[in-house]
């Protein structure tokens, strides 16, 4: 797995998947926890990524 | 009296499910997911198994390091083997397919073959583009583990559903 975008998008997977069964009981209730934890470190990792861009090694 | 006989009865029922809990976070610690299976919760275990071994065979794939305590690093060497170890036998089993023997620590002396050898491994798959995202993910599946640990404590007591 070459790709960044694909590894984070693999990782942010995996992780909420596991606080959302970890923390909720419900099904409904760890889905939606699950896609709140996704989307903040996909969307905080993009984001982080353009404030970033300016800024090259 | 029988005030007595009940308060021996709840004692001897709360230590076998304490017995029961210690038992099911042994598991728990050493096959992920095991824990919730030695208390009955066969569908939470097995999501939890999949999740964390998912993540670290994708650790492996990916040169993740398998951390050796450093006496240079003393702290946080040792915190990066806990969270590799805290994934149990399959770390145990990657570091022996890796290193060849069961390695957590460099030899105190760098003139030992041991620290040359060791070192070679570490460095080695250290230079591959992808090991730091092997590491985060190896990192990761110890991590969850000894989190979930707590998880099977409380379920192990009765103290959540």
């Amino acid at each position: 797995m070459r790709s960044h975008l694909l590894s984070l998008l693999v990782y942010a997977t995996l992780v909420s998947a596991y606080f959302g069964i970890l923390v909720r009981r419900k099904p409904v209730e760890q889905f939606r926890l699950a896609s709140i934890i996704w989307a903040a470190m996909v969307g905080g990792a993009v984001i982080l990524a353009f404030l970033m861009y300016p800024f090259p090694r | 009296m029988a005030s007595d006989a009940a308060r021996d009865d709840r004692e001897a029922l709360a230590g076998a499910e304490v017995r029961r809990a210690v038992i099911a976070v042994v598991a728990g610690w050493a096959v992920p997911g095991l824990g919730h299976v030695v208390l009955g919760r066969f569908r939470r275990g097995l999501i939890f198994a999949a999740i964390i071994l998912i993540c670290f065979s994708l650790g492996l794939l990916h040169d993740g390091r398998l951390s050796l305590r450093d006496r240079e690093q003393p702290f946080l060497s040792t915190l990066q083997v806990v969270a590799n170890a805290g994934v149990g036998i399959p770390d145990v089993l990657a570091r022996w397919s890796v290193y060849d023997e069961l390695a957590y620590a460099l030899p105190r002396d760098a003139a030992y073959p041991e620290h040359e050898a060791r070192s070679t491994i570490l460095r080695h798959r250290a230079r591959s583009s992808l090991s730091l995202y092997g590491t985060a993910y190896l990192w990761t599946a110890g991590l969850m583990n000894l989190l979930l640990l707590f998880d099977v404590w409380d379920l192990g007591l009765k103290r959540r559903d």
